[in-house]
């Protein structure tokens, strides 16, 4: 079978690939923290492993494999659920200084990316498209991820922690399937970096906090006019902490929380919004309906307590 | 607004090339029946008519083989090994084209490869993926090729091989979305046992 002029370049491509592999490969680790197969993980400074936070299922007695198969131990520095990121410092001395090259550029949709991991003694590679691209959002648990990235490509153990990779072995985040259900995700290399840097300095995410519970109500048309405000849905207060923020600054079961510094909430997840870590320690005005009359309220914000490490905390089985 | 080839750039010529290493890998790649049904597929190994597929694919003690270019034979199972899942077939007398091959050793994560066979009752069908992880040095299973690829019953006993045709593994099964190939070396070693014990000509060597 003679080989034809075209082989050169699907070699080519090929040996790329290999290649982005390779480079980044030696910087993804096994992490040895769950029962079964380990998870993947990245060396993302010297010395300092990043791992998706449901796959890390105890705080104790966790080892790393590196690439060259030495294994060693390793401490929780970190782990920051409303991201799923974790992170993990490596025992001093150890090896792992192949930290990776977090790109820069924003991943583009339609895009090659390879998912790398290694649920065990060998890397493992998946070729996939980038299949969307959105800009901020907000998980389910209250954490900022700076863009939405959503990948087309085949989910096997070992997925979540791994690297996301572009053809020229740039990093473009950390993977994971515990954000969304049944959908491959990517956690940008930019807010990788950040938790990062929070986790190593204080060993958790700093978030702001009100201490209050809130269910979404209609309002009803007569309501709407004596408050003056078009927005069509306000939020029922239906839970106030004991001791927090919240009841400190006066508010009240029943209130109908509508605006938080001005700006209208309709949704529980616009109050979490609004309480990035950055305001802690701050006042905002909370904006609230109260037998049918509008209130404004000045409540300084808290930091959220960090829960005990409780069962809905507990990741779930997912790859 | 650029001309449509300045935008597409380099697919037009992946996109043949592709089509190219579908081609010839087919050149090598037969259609095993039981009966009527389609069992799966198989490998030319030798030019001498022995052909490899996998143990599942050809239960019987004969079976058809239809050839790339359409011609159907009787073919006998020479040996069978459910263990590596591997089943050799002998057409004898053809002066056939036979697979170049690569040790799947050699392979890297990452590597592109190429999967032809039939699945789903579709004849001669390429899928492309890529390595996702190389044969460790277990035994079984577990030291067999895994490839991110979407392969189907059918692709059962075909060739999975590499960027220039040479043929890394022989498709045996789908756990977990991953198709799972038997590696080349393995192959190799066991055609070899089977031709030893034949007495035959000793034609058995990794390309």
């Amino acid at each position: 079978m003679p080989a034809s002029s075209t082989d050169g370049l699907l070699a080519a491509v090929s040996n790329d690939l290999a290649a982005a592999v390779d480079t980044v490969g030696r910087a993804v680790v096994a992490i040895h923290a769950r029962r079964r197969i380990p998870a993947s993980g990245v060396l993302w400074q010297p010395g300092v492993v990043v791992a998706a936070h449901h796959t890390i299922q105890r705080d104790d007695d966790i080892t790393v494999t590196l690439h060259d198969g030495t294994t060693v131990s390793a401490t929780l520095a970190g782990r920051d659920p409303s991201t799923d990121l974790a992170v993990l410092r490596l025992a001093a001395g150890a090896a792992g200084s192949e930290a990776v090259a977090p790109a820069s550029e924003a991943p583009r949709v339609g895009q090659l990316v390879l998912a790398l991991g290694r649920p065990g003694a060998s890397v493992t590679a998946s070729l996939g498209i980038v299949s969307a691209v959105g800009g901020e959002w907000r998980t389910w648990q209250g954490g900022t991820i700076d863009r939405f990235v959503r990948l087309d490509l085949a989910v096997y153990d070992g997925f979540s922690g791994g690297a996301l990779v572009d053809t020229a072995g740039k990093v473009l985040g950390i993977n994971t399937s515990g954000l969304a259900r049944a959908t491959a995700m990517t956690v940008p290399s930019s807010t990788v970096s950040r938790v990062v840097g929070q986790l190593l300095a204080r060993g958790h995410v700093a978030r702001g906090w009100l201490g209050i519970a809130t269910q979404p109500v209609r309002l009803p048309p007569a309501l709407r006019q004596s408050l003056g405000t078009k927005a069509e849905v306000g939020l029922m207060v239906v839970n106030v902490e004991p001791d927090s923020p919240a009841e400190r600054g006066g508010v009240l079961i029943g209130d109908i929380l509508l605006t938080l510094d001005d700006r209208p909430v309709s949704d529980p997840g616009d109050v979490l919004a609004a309480l990035g870590g950055e305001r802690i320690g701050q006042t905002i005005a909370v904006g609230v309906a109260r037998g049918g009359r509008p209130e404004t309220l000045t409540v300084t914000v808290g930091e959220r307590p960090r829960p005990e490490r409780s069962r809905s905390e507990r990741p779930r089985a997912r790859r | 607004m650029p001309a449509a080839e300045s935008i597409l750039r380099g697919v037009p010529a992946f996109d043949e090339a592709l089509g190219k290493l579908a081609e010839r890998i087919g050149r090598v790649t037969v259609h095993v029946r039981n009966g009527r049904r389609s069992a799966g597929a198989g490998v030319v190994w030798l030019r001498s008519g022995v052909i490899v597929t996998n143990a599942h694919v050809a239960a019987g003690s004969r079976t058809e083989v239809v050839l790339p270019d359409g011609r159907a034979l009787t073919a006998r199972v020479t040996a069978r090994d459910p263990r590596r899942d591997l089943a050799v077939l002998s057409i004898g007398g053809g002066e056939l084209d036979a697979a170049l091959r690569a040790d799947a050793r050699g392979l890297r994560a990452g590597e592109l490869v190429v999967a032809v066979g039939h699945p789903l009752g579709v004849s001669y069908a390429a899928s492309l993926g890529v390595v996702h992880r190389v044969p460790g040095a277990a035994h079984g299973p577990a030291g067999w090729l895994h490839a991110d690829i979407r392969l189907a019953p059918g692709n059962s006993g075909g060739p999975l091989a590499d960027s220039s045709g040479r043929v890394v593994g022989i498709n045996a099964m789908i756990v977990g979305g991953l198709g799972i190939a038997v590696p080349t070396h393995v192959v190799e070693r066991f055609v070899h046992e089977v031709e030893r014990e034949a007495g035959g000509a000793g034609d058995v060597r990794a390309a």
